[in-house]
């Protein structure tokens, strides 16, 4: 059976019920978010789940899954890293401070580490030019910036996650 | 009427068996083939080869250009696929069947200049007789060069993903 | 009379379409309203290169390879008059910026300039764009050749390139997209043209994009990967090597390959096919078949072919094939024996039966095969039988869709009603072209117990209980005119429903109707009334004896319509029938291979010393294997002959490969059978066979091999020339057939009684229906390894509610107890069949000839 309508059975009835009943397809955002709460990204029983829901192939929504930066199809780190290097913060030396950060982390942006604390993201401007390197921290529980950032700050504020027990906290 | 006229007669053949004394006392052009062999020239188009990479690889990667472009229609190639286990030339394909008919072949050389991977190279040896039709066709086997000192023979297994690329990276011209 | 009137001047007002002038490269084409620059440009031999764009699919402007200048009048705007030049021609205002061939549609005096130099920069530089990462890969690309993106560099791009090297892109190559397609995603160009034809044209949306920019890719997320019967066709339409199919996987390369023109007879659509053969080294320097490939005809298969069509043609040139004629020997062996040996022992057999010969022959054969066998029949007086499970040839004969029908002629005000059907499962372009049809705006009915693919596209949908496809038909003609005698419960019942009203009133209101009836449940007997419902229903509005209008039977096989034209009808009781005959003559079909049943009574034949069996075919199938005579026979890529479509178009095949050395076809082997029984046919060009047909069976009396190798030109212009336009399915040079006059609409009056209408059969347990999967198990398609994972198992099909209540799982193997044979079977369920059935795949594993109780043990 839909085993995401069994979890989220009426949250997504409600979403259901903003669009028109020809075009409930458009659902598809909303429905992604719900999915990814769980375990932070969709796999493929969810896409499966939504296209039944709103009556479209599985790869449809795929497509759209695969379209946008923020709808994640893997598991990943708990914490997603994302350093702006667009061209003031390069300027400012971000491009260094993420290699820098790379070595140290022992991973490439795009990739998590081995514990699954950390994932390293290049992203471009996140309005912070004054203040990079910078990074941001993402998650349903919103919005985290860290700005001024030095490899040796950074290290310690991961070095502290890594202490709260990482992934299984 | 001249012919019985010494004066006409005689001096042209004291000319010419001057030049055959002449030649008497010269160094011989022939050789003694086959004990001795003359080297050939450097753009002479012999038989061709099937050329190998240094790591024993085939370079050929049975694209069938040299096929398309023979104008005797002298070469017939077929391709199979190439995996890791076991691997002939780099990339997705290698000739399963190269054979060329050299008594089609009229070793115009246009092969070579078709050949993407620079595979197929007209050699040096001229030496092509055959008591029998069949063995005028040269099959993949005879063509290939040997495997060169440090090089592996074919096929053989590698690491997967170490040779993905049929035709080599080509390097910046600028 | 005056809406009489009016409605005629309306449908005759209908077909002008508005034509507009234009100018393109100096030539001066008019074309219809609509039509948008590349195609009319086509029109007249001018070459707009395209990538994205596809002659069958809606533009998207996406890859930029047809900017071309537009330029249009200028009017004044005071007055509304041309501005015009000094020179007294109109001025015209070319646009800032170049525009997309693709999108921009006609206009009147539109002047439009595809050699300028800015057009001729603007396609180098989208040309060095498409290449900055494209692979060198053209060398081992099976594309190359044939490439729209190898033939448009060449013609129109750049030598060299200005982006830096050290940033090519590199990405996967080799990525199966399930293991019929591949995808390089480094060649992809990313022209969407192959998600747009999943997506746009057969419904199938299993692959799409994932990613953006350059990091785009195409994915499947089905099980199985890219899981569409016309998955094949996107290779075709690729405009690069991107995907290509695992069958021709570095096969050939394509300028090597020879092409001879076919047709397809896995299903009755006759699809026109191209076989690609080349010799091979590992097969011994023997000619080999390489691909199928689709061969454009508009009126058959436009320029598409499903998979089974595809890539199920491994059969012909199978190791198993048998070689040479066989006798049983004294010991009871089949022993190699010469022709004349077994042709002179079958001669004097079949004499010595006279009329107690019975012929059974497959639908696979050809016109003339059949032709043959049924005179060699004839002659001693024997029964011509037919190898099918569907009834109504002769009512097609009589009122099937008149000469000159063509699918995609069906549109808005037409109707079309599809009964008892799994159309895309029966006869996959049957489906396609009813789809389009539907999209064109023609009202579709669909009458069927369950969902199939169709259902989405129906106007109006008709459910009935598998037995009552006749009532549920005759429901809807009583709703239109209430004459219709003698009704039973069922139509009484079915015809409640709003439903069936509004269903008959948009098929009682329809310019042109076309009934089509498959075998969905069906067996013999349900199958001739459903099809004298049809008839009924067809006669009844009118819709009969014209182009356009009339019936068509989704045959279960590809010739089926060529067999009853020829005189060979149907059995209603096989086993019988064999078990009376004195001799028998199996051609082209496995009795004891297909049903127990009829494998018992083969084995009489074959057990009783006095009787005779001879088996004709291609394989040692299990009824050859109880013969006494096994003849060996061509495969139809190996001979010639004609084939009858649905629509009652016949068509010829031509050979492609040279047959083994001692194999005969069968129209040559019944000929020499005649020949021993002093009777002359023809026995060495089937040219002259089909003459022969066209003397003895009035309906052939047109058809000739001259006329059905006449061509004419078709819309979209394809040709070998510019894949890029329309893919790489073959031009049409061989001949489009020659469609039958249905007797209705040579002025014959059809005669015809009303159907006669059974209720649903009752039972206590569950019912077991047949139903047709395109990918069966017969001895043509399983050949072919490559389809292997996708066939369908021996299985059964359960509702949600049946599986529940037997505690079955998915999956789960169940026995299946059926009409006396007890076979262990996958239960596979699914949630639109109706409960209280059990649909039994055909030619699966399971012998089920009609609807029959059948017991489920868990």
């Amino acid at each position: 059976m839909n085993a995401l309508r069994e979890s989220y059975g009426q949250e997504i009835d409600q979403i259901l019920a903003k669009y028109p009943d020809d075009e409930k397809r458009s659902a598809v955002m909303p429905l992604l978010f719900v999915a990814m709460r769980k375990d932070g990204y969709v796999n493929k029983q969810d896409l499966e789940d939504i296209g039944e829901i709103i009556g479209r192939s599985s790869t449809d929504v795929a497509s759209i899954l695969g379209f946008y930066t923020l709808f994640h199809d893997k598991p990943e780190g708990k914490y997603r890293i994302q350093v702006c290097n667009d061209l003031p913060c390069a300027l400012r030396g971000a491009d260094e401070y993420l290699d820098n950060l790379c070595d140290n982390l022992g991973i490439r942006p795009g990739e998590t580490t081995e514990d699954g604390v950390v994932t390293l993201e290049a992203v471009m401007c996140l309005a912070a030019c004054d203040k990079a390197p910078m990074f941001q921290v993402q998650d349903y529980n919103g919005v985290a910036y860290h700005e001024n950032q030095t490899v040796e700050s950074t290290m310690q504020l991961v070095e502290s996650w890594r202490a709260e027990g990482g992934k299984d906290a | 009427m001249n012919l019985y006229n010494p004066l006409k007669v005689v001096p042209p053949l004291v000319t010419g068996l001057w030049t055959t004394f002449k030649s008497t006392l010269k160094k011989p052009v022939t050789i003694q083939y086959p004990e001795v062999k003359r080297p050939v020239r450097e753009r002479y188009k012999g038989r061709h080869e099937l050329k190998r990479y240094d790591n024993g690889l085939e370079k050929c990667i049975g694209c069938a250009l040299c096929a398309a472009a023979c104008p005797a229609d002298a070469i017939f190639v077929e391709a199979s696929e190439n995996i890791d286990e076991k691997r002939f030339s780099p990339g997705e394909r290698y000739a399963s069947t190269y054979e060329i008919n050299m008594l089609r072949c009229i070793f115009c050389g246009y092969c070579e200049d078709a050949c993407p991977t620079e595979a197929i190279v007209l050699g040096d040896n001229y030496e092509l007789s055959f008591t029998d039709r069949s063995q005028a066709i040269y099959t993949r086997e005879m063509l290939l060069d040997p495997v060169p000192a440090g090089g592996e023979p074919t096929p053989r297994e590698v690491e997967p993903g170490s040779f993905d690329r049929s035709i080599p990276e080509m390097k910046d011209p600028a | 009379m005056t809406e009489a009137v009016e409605n005629q001047v309306e449908e005759q007002a209908q077909p002008e379409e508005k034509l507009v002038t234009l100018t393109i490269d100096n030539i001066e084409v008019s074309v219809p309203e609509g039509t948008v620059l590349v195609d009319a440009a086509k029109k007249i031999g001018v070459d707009i290169p395209v990538f994205c764009y596809h002659p069958k699919m809606e533009p998207v402007g996406m890859c930029r390879m047809c900017l071309v200048e537009v330029g249009r009048p200028v009017f004044d705007r005071a007055t509304g008059e041309p501005v015009l030049e000094e020179d007294g021609s109109p001025k015209i205002q070319f646009g800032p910026k170049l525009d997309t061939g693709c999108t921009v549609e006609v206009s009147e005096g539109m002047v439009v300039r595809g050699y300028t130099e800015e057009v001729v920069d603007a396609r180098k530089e989208v040309l060095e764009f498409l290449l900055t990462s494209h692979p060198l890969d053209c060398p081992i690309c099976d594309k190359g050749g044939e490439c729209p993106l190898q033939n448009l560099t060449m013609r129109y791009g750049p030598g060299t390139s200005r982006f830096i090297f050290d940033e090519k892109h590199h990405a996967a190559k080799h990525v199966p997209l399930g293991e019929i397609i591949y995808l390089d995603r480094e060649r992809c160009i990313q022209c969407a043209r192959c998600t747009r034809f999943q997506d746009e044209v057969v419904d199938d949306p299993v692959i799409g994009f994932s990613q953006r920019g350059r990091s785009l890719e195409i994915v499947t997320f089905s099980d199985p990967g890219f899981d569409s019967y016309w998955s094949g066709n996107t290779t075709d339409i690729c405009p690069v090597g991107a995907l290509t199919t695992a069958d021709f996987r570095f096969g050939a390369r394509p300028w090597e390959l020879k092409a001879s023109a076919s047709v397809c007879n896995h299903c009755p659509v006759g699809c026109n096919t191209t076989v690609n053969t080349r010799r091979e080294a590992k097969s011994g320097g023997e000619l080999v078949i390489k691909r199928m490939m689709p061969r454009q005809n508009e009126y058959i298969n436009e320029i598409w072919m499903c998979d089974k069509g595809r890539f199920a043609h491994h059969y012909t040139q199978s190791e198993e094939r048998l070689t040479q004629p066989m006798v049983r020997n004294e010991v009871g062996e089949l022993e190699a024996t010469s022709w004349e040996a077994a042709l002179d022992l079958v001669a004097e057999e079949f004499k010595a039966a006279s009329d107690g010969l019975v012929t059974l022959a497959g639908a696979r054969l050809s016109n003339e095969d059949l032709f043959n066998i049924q005179q060699v029949t004839e002659k001693l007086g024997g029964k011509a039988l037919q190898n099918t499970h569907m009834a109504g040839g002769e009512l097609v004969a009589s009122v099937g869709v008149g000469q000159g029908s063509n699918l995609s002629d069906l549109g808005e005000g037409d109707a079309i009603l599809v009964v008892a059907s799994d159309l895309e499962e029966e006869a996959p372009l049957y489906w396609l072209r009813i789809k389009q049809a539907s999209e064109r705006g023609a009202t579709l009915v669909v009458a069927n117990p369950r969902d199939t693919k169709l259902s989405s596209k129906a106007n109006y949908e008709l459910r009935y209980s598998y037995g009552e496809e006749a009532a549920a038909v005759m429901a809807l003609l009583g709703s239109i005119s209430p004459k219709t005698p003698g009704e039973s419960e069922a139509v009484k019942k079915l015809s409640r429903g709003q439903e069936v009203k509004d269903a008959a009133t948009a098929i009682s209101e329809a310019n042109n109707l076309v009934v089509l009836y498959g075998n969905e449940g069906t067996g013999l007997a349900t199958s001739q009334s459903l099809a004298d419902a049809c008839a009924n229903l067809l006669v009844a509005t009118g819709h009969v004896g014209k182009a356009n209008n009339g019936l068509i039977a989704v045959w279960d096989k590809g010739n089926t319509q060529g067999a009853y034209d020829m005189g060979l009808v149907p059995s209603e009781d096989l086993a019988a029938d064999l078990m009376s005959a004195k001799a028998a003559y199996i051609v082209a079909a496995d009795p004891a291979g297909d049903d127990a049943t009829l494998a018992e009574a083969i084995k009489a034949v074959e057990e009783d010393a006095e009787k005779f069996l001879v088996v004709q075919e291609l394989f040692l199938t299990e009824s050859a294997k109880l013969a006494d005579v096994v003849l060996p026979v061509q495969a139809n890529t190996e001979r010639q002959g004609t084939y009858t479509n649905a629509e009652r178009r016949v068509q010829i095949f031509y050979p492609a490969v040279p047959a083994p050395v001692n194999v005969h076809a069968d129209y040559a082997v019944a000929a020499n059978i005649a020949e021993r029984l002093d009777l002359k046919l023809q026995k060495v060009i089937p040219a002259q066979v089909m003459a022969q047909i066209a003397e003895t069976v009035s309906d052939y009396a047109e058809v000739s091999y001259t006329k059905m190798a006449e061509v004419e030109e078709q819309w979209p212009i394809i040709s070998s020339e510019d894949v890029f336009y329309g893919g790489t399915s073959y031009e049409n040079e061989q001949g489009m057939g020659q469609q039958l006059q249905p007797a209705s609409q040579g002025g014959e009056s059809p005669a015809l009684s009303f159907a006669q209408v059974a209720d649903a059969p009752k039972v206590d347990g569950l019912l077991a229906v047949p139903v047709t999967r395109l990918y069966d198990r017969g001895s043509t398609v399983v050949p072919t390894e490559l389809l292997s994972e996708r066939l369908t198992p021996t299985s059964v099909v359960l509702s949600p509610d049946d599986a529940e209540k037997l505690s079955i799982e998915p999956d789960a193997e169940v026995t299946v107890k059926l009409n006396g044979t007890e076979t262990k079977a996958q239960a596979r369920i699914e949630a639109g069949v109706p409960q209280g059935y059990v649909l039994v795949p055909r030619s699966v594993g399971i012998a089920l000839n009609s609807p029959s109780p059948v017991e489920i043990k868990a």
